[in-house]
């Protein structure tokens, strides 16, 4: 007999409605899995059946074929067992088709019958096209986000045949635990003096420019990077959803149950490979650091120590927003909508930092600078250069501005971008910049006589420009880009590892 | 002697050129290409065997004993090693490529070899040079300091290299990164007296190769010299041999800015041996470039503190050139605030915020209008201020 269950698969950020299709007929005892079953989806054959064993059900000792539609879409993971289960019970005639009508599933199952959560219910729910879902029960508040009144859980297989065949009722959902919906952030407050690199952190946060700290150990570039995230504004409904789904694709917890409402902070150690960083792998197709801090903030600590492909891999990611990951065995789209935060030190030794301060060979600095690439580099709108504080600024017991205010002034700027109708200030086109940041004679002289000595590259202006129109919407002066406006955007683009060594020796004449 | 080099025009087909019409340059050269050949070893040779030709003959003809006992010790890998390499090498095809580069080559046996280096306790045996090695005549001036210099550093280096060439004084110096490239740059740009350049590697090659504009100047305006033939790359080893022979040619050795331990501070020994007058030129307590340079003052060197002080330790008169008036247009009253927070030690725009208190624009503004002014500059993020030029 034939017994159809739905149920979903992952693929990458993505769900794929998978048809369970179940067919138990006389012949030689067997099982076997068609449609490019994984092998964690193979092995469901053992979960199964030890599963319906333990509920007091009965192994079909018959021919049991089971076929994952659509065929030619590889299907994968445990989150198949529970429709395999009870299409086999239907397919075998110990419950009734009727019981299963409109009934979707999605859980692993344990030997000894319980229902277990799956990875990335999320994206799963959202595809299954039946009018209720049975997960496992610490699924059901993440799945009952996308798909509220369908979904429901229970403990064990048993419990679940009972409701399907009896008049037993689905158990209440389980209470959302209450937490504070304030992430807690490091606060800007803790930061004592730095004024400079405070400043940079909140032209980043309003105009979404990715920033670079360069600085000796112990100047603080990880603690302010750490304050960024708490500067940028909650995530809008939307953005909310679609950052849910990538993290619960990639098996993270989601926080208190539910969506994530605040900007990620990811900050991936520099041993990170560019799989990842980037997103991909052989078997699944994951998310990488890169994606799951997509509408936050991706921190790089240790720049130099990262992997100069890996770094490099992170190029088209930035500039487009998005992440083409391409496999043999298929490709996947992850959003790569970040704002990138860097630190390194500004050599091997980290010096003193100041010039004249470090004990390194030539050789050695240049290898280092080398790793980071020009082009990265060019991605950095903001280079702030850390010295360690003075101690009189350390020892003060003046507290700084606190996150909450400085977000204030951040939103603001945003709200401005939005009433000009354009993207935030770091992601304005040239042909935007034009009509958006136009500039006064005094800044065009300023603007001039930097290409003129060599400062700027023309990529280089346009940035400038778009971090101008920021410090300019951040002091409140609308129109036209002053002087001052574009020699502030000037010292905070500071090209911190200037004078890179060439490779070869070269012969005269 | 040095002219020889050039009276012989190099044939364009090496196999055909006689061995005996080779001019000694052609030899020194391939003598010094012998591994494990060393100023000291090639002195020896070249005393028992004055023409280099003969040299090469023993080596590949004549008794190793003989070899041996010149050397003063048996050494047979050694010796062995030469012997292939001199079985192995045709003398003209070497002397073809070295003579190519503009390399010339004198040895100390030779009359021509410059006599302050000849009555040295530790010489070199061959001296390879590209230019004109006469200008090594007149009055001479070693300028050296550390390769991470400050702005401080890069701009006094640069002033005494222009002053004392302009006074008739060359510059001794090493091509290297920071204060030496900074002396020669100032020499070079007054097209005054010639400068000198002491190098660690073959002639053949720049390094490092970012003076490689300057290292044609030199060459053009003085002489680049070095110890290591055509094609030999810098050992660690070539820098203080390099060092000794920078003191050895200098007058007198100034130091610019040094870190407490560098090959300043080993120039400055290898000056002490040979009695040549070390001056120091003071720098702030605060910063580390200047450790060297300050121990050496509290040692009881002679402060440098203007190029008049060098002159009079030459003995020649001050020069009496007063310097240049400023030309930089006068700092606003808020840029005159920036500059007196700045002080003569770089600092981070950060640091100059904390100092003053201003808001970021205010002092984005000024950093920006006084670097276009010519009063500061920035590297790396860093703020220094720059003297009167």
């Amino acid at each position: 007999m034939l017994a159809t269950v739905a149920s979903a698969s992952l693929s990458g950020a993505q769900g794929w409605p998978v048809g369970v299709e179940v067919h138990v007929s006389g012949g030689m005892p067997s099982f076997s899995i068609v449609g490019l079953p994984d092998t964690s989806c193979r092995e469901a054959r053992d979960r199964v059946r030890a599963a319906l064993l333990s509920c007091g059900m009965e192994w079909p000792m018959q021919r049991i074929t089971v076929n994952l539609s659509p065929t030619g879409v590889p299907a994968g993971g445990a989150g198949l067992d529970l429709a395999i289960a009870l299409a086999v019970l239907v397919a075998s005639e110990q419950i009734t088709p009727l019981a299963i009508t409109s009934v979707g599933a999605l859980a692993e199952l344990g030997l000894d019958g319980t229902l277990r959560p799956v990875p990335g219910v999320l994206p799963l729910v959202d595809v299954i096209a039946a009018d209720t879902v049975v997960v496992a029960r610490s699924n059901h508040i993440e799945a009952d986000l996308v798909a509220p009144g369908l979904v429901r859980s229970v403990h064990t297989l048993g419990e679940l045949i009972d409701i399907l065949t009896g008049d037993v009722a689905w158990p209440a959902p389980p209470e959302a635990p209450e937490v504070a919906d304030e992430p807690n952030h490091p606060d800007m407050a803790d930061v004592r003096g730095q004024f400079f690199a405070r400043f940079a952190l909140e032209v980043a946060a309003a105009g979404g420019h990715h920033l670079l700290f360069v600085g000796p150990p112990g100047g603080g570039k990880s603690m302010l990077a750490r304050r960024l995230v708490g500067l940028l504004p909650p995530l809008d409904r939307e953005q909310s959803l679609l950052v849910s789904r990538i993290h619960s694709a990639a098996g993270e917890l989601l926080p208190s149950r539910g969506f994530i409402r605040h900007p990620p902070f990811r900050a991936p150690h520099h041993g990170a490979s560019s799989v990842s960083l980037i997103g991909g792998g052989t078997a699944s197709m994951r998310p990488g650091e890169l994606s799951l801090a997509s509408d936050g903030v991706l921190f790089l600590d240790e720049l130099g120590e990262f992997g100069p492909s890996t770094l490099d891999a992170l190029r088209q990611p930035l500039e487009e927003g998005v992440v083409r990951v391409a496999r043999a065995h298929g490709s996947a789209t992850f959003p790569a909508n970040v704002l990138l935060v860097g630190a390194m030190n500004p050599c091997p030794c980290g010096g003193a930092g100041s010039p004249g301060g470090c004990r390194c060979s030539e050789a050695a600095r240049s290898r280092y600078h080398r790793r980071i690439s020009g082009p990265l580099l060019d991605r950095f709108d903001l280079r702030i250069t850390v010295a360690r504080p003075e101690p009189a600024e350390l020892l003060s017991t003046e507290a700084g501005e606190a996150t909450s205010e400085v977000r204030d002034r951040v939103l603001r700027v945003r709200a401005i971008a939005a009433e000009r109708g354009t993207p935030p200030n770091g992601q304005l086109s040239p042909l935007e910049l034009e009509s958006v940041a136009p500039l006064t004679a005094g800044a065009r002289a300023v603007l001039e006589q930097a290409l003129a000595e060599q400062q700027l590259s023309a990529r280089g202006l346009h940035r400038v420009r778009a971090v101008s129109r920021t410090v300019a919407d951040l002091l409140g002066d609308e129109g036209e880009l002053e002087a001052e406006h574009v020699q502030t955007a000037l010292v905070l683009r500071t090209d911190p590892l200037a004078g890179g060594r060439p490779r070869r020796r070269q012969h005269v004449r | 002697m040095f002219a020889e080099s050039q009276l012989w025009a190099p044939n364009p087909s090496p196999a055909l050129v006689d061995p005996l019409a080779l001019p000694p340059a052609a030899w020194l050269t391939a003598l010094a290409s012998m591994p494990g050949a060393g100023p000291r070893r090639l002195a020896r040779l070249l005393r028992r065997w004055p023409d280099p030709a003969e040299a090469w003959r023993a080596i590949l003809e004549g008794d190793p004993t003989d070899i041996h006992h010149t050397l003063g010790k048996r050494n047979t890998p050694l010796v062995d090693s030469w012997r292939r390499f001199v079985a192995a090498n045709d003398v003209a095809e070497l002397w073809q490529l070295s003579s190519d580069c503009g390399i010339g080559a004198v040895g100390c046996t030779s009359p021509a070899f410059p006599s302050m280096l000849a009555d040295d306790p530790d010489p070199p045996a061959v001296l390879f040079h590209l230019g004109n090695p006469d200008v090594i005549a007149g009055p001479r001036v070693g300028i050296v300091g550390t390769r991470k210099c400050t702005r401080y550093g890069h701009d006094i280096a640069k002033t005494f290299g222009r002053d004392l060439a302009l006074a008739g004084v060359a510059v001794v110096s090493g091509l290297a990164l920071g204060v030496d490239a900074a002396a020669h740059q100032g020499a070079v740009d007054a097209h005054a007296a010639p400068p000198i350049a002491v190098v660690a590697n073959g002639l053949d090659s720049v390094y490092p190769r970012r003076n490689r504009q300057l290292w044609t100047d030199v060459a053009e305006a003085g002489v680049v010299l070095s110890e290591a033939p055509y094609g030999q790359s810098p050992e660690r080893w070539r820098f203080p041999a390099r060092n000794r022979i920078i003191a050895a040619l200098s007058d007198i050795v100034v130091v610019v800015e040094s870190h407490e331990r560098g090959g300043s501070m080993h120039t400055v020994t290898e000056a002490a041996l040979r009695d040549v007058p070390v001056m120091a030129v003071p720098g702030p307590i605060h910063s580390s470039a200047a450790e060297g340079t300050n121990e050496l003052l509290r040692d009881g060197c002679a402060p440098a503190c203007s190029v008049d002080d060098v002159l009079i330790e030459l003995g020649m008169v001050a020069s009496g050139r007063e310097s240049s008036a400023e030309t930089r247009p006068d700092p606003t009253g808020q840029q005159r605030q920036v500059l007196d927070a700045l002080g003569w030690l770089p600092a981070t725009a950060e640091q100059l915020l904390g100092r003053l208190r201003w808001s970021v624009a205010e002092l984005g503004a000024c950093l920006v209008a006084l670097e276009t002014a010519g009063w500061i500059v920035e590297t790396n993020g860093w703020f220094e201020r720059v003297a009167r030029g």
